[in-house]
């Protein structure tokens, strides 16, 4: 798929208006008519553009901020639910669990537990560019033809 | 001093690597788990087989934001050379790739641009 200027355009504010928390949050039928593009089309070319649908961008992106709230150490649970648009603790609750794989109140303790400077990201949830590097075995940085691949404890996909 | 690794931001390691592997045909090299992320590099097909692009998690707030930006103004964040783009773009369009500019003349080389589906535009090239 090739797409014009214009809707290239299009998609990056629709995917804005999905990021954004609202009272009201927009439907994605309402993102779709703002972007001026239709509803199928819209999702058809969010989908191919981001590797995402729209709803699971929107999912995502509140995960994503609830993580960096909760890490933080500033707000409650509650908090963290109304800041990030969601109305009930019990599904944020669940939702967070089922993606992140540990309850929101979990979440904050483990990641208060990793902080060094209080008031920044833990370094092992928020990594930053290359920064895991440091955390690999030797073996990773042999020379290819030194150490093809032997002794890597390599993860099969 | 040497340029062995690079890396690029991705939102999402799994659907990275599938991505550029069985999309883009490169070969995975290395995936060990490190905390909760994991360290994905992959090397080119054809090669040189010891030059890395990592795919890294963009987890950290001010990752996203940059990549985000950089995305919204048309902006690759990576190049990879092709000996034939007019084949390359056709292969890719096949795949479902979203390309933003078709191959175009742009004086010593043709570029093309395409989404990554991780939140980056990627450059291809060919030398004229």
């Amino acid at each position: 798929m090739l797409l014009s200027n214009d809707a290239f355009f299009r998609l990056c504010r629709a995917r804005d208006l999905l990021g954004q928390v609202r009272e009201q949050p927009l439907s994605i039928k309402d993102v779709a008519r703002e972007a001026g593009i239709s509803h199928y089309h819209f999702i058809r070319q969010f989908e191919a553009l981001f590797g995402v649908t729209p709803h699971q961008f929107r999912i995502e992106s509140r995960l994503n901020q609830a993580k960096q709230l909760l890490a933080l150490g500033r707000h409650s649970v509650t908090e963290v639910c109304m800041e990030v648009g969601m109305s009930s603790v019990s599904s944020f609750s669940g939702l967070f669990w089922h993606r992140v794989g540990a309850t929101p109140s979990l979440y904050r303790r483990r990641a208060r537990s990793m902080v060094q400077v209080p008031g920044n990201y833990p370094p092992d949830l928020f990594p930053g560019c290359l920064s895991l590097m440091g955390r690999l075995p030797a073996s990773a940085f042999r020379n290819f033809r030194e150490a093809p691949l032997v002794g890597v404890p390599l993860k099969s996909t | 001093m040497r340029i062995k690794l690079t890396s690029l931001m991705v939102d999402d390691q799994d659907k990275a690597l599938k991505f550029y592997t069985e999309v883009l045909g490169f070969r995975k090299k290395h995936e060990i788990p490190v905390g909760a992320y994991r360290w994905i590099t992959v090397t080119s097909a054809e090669g040189p087989d010891d030059v890395e692009l990592s795919l890294e998690p963009n987890a950290n707030p001010a990752g996203r934001t940059f990549q985000e930006a950089m995305f919204a103004q048309s902006i690759p964040l990576a190049a990879f050379e092709v000996a034939d783009i007019a084949q390359e773009y056709t292969r890719l369009k096949t795949h479902g790739v979203v390309f933003t500019a078709e191959p175009t003349n742009a004086g010593p080389v043709t570029i093309a641009v395409f989404s990554d589906t991780c939140g980056n535009l990627i450059q291809l090239y060919q030398p004229n």
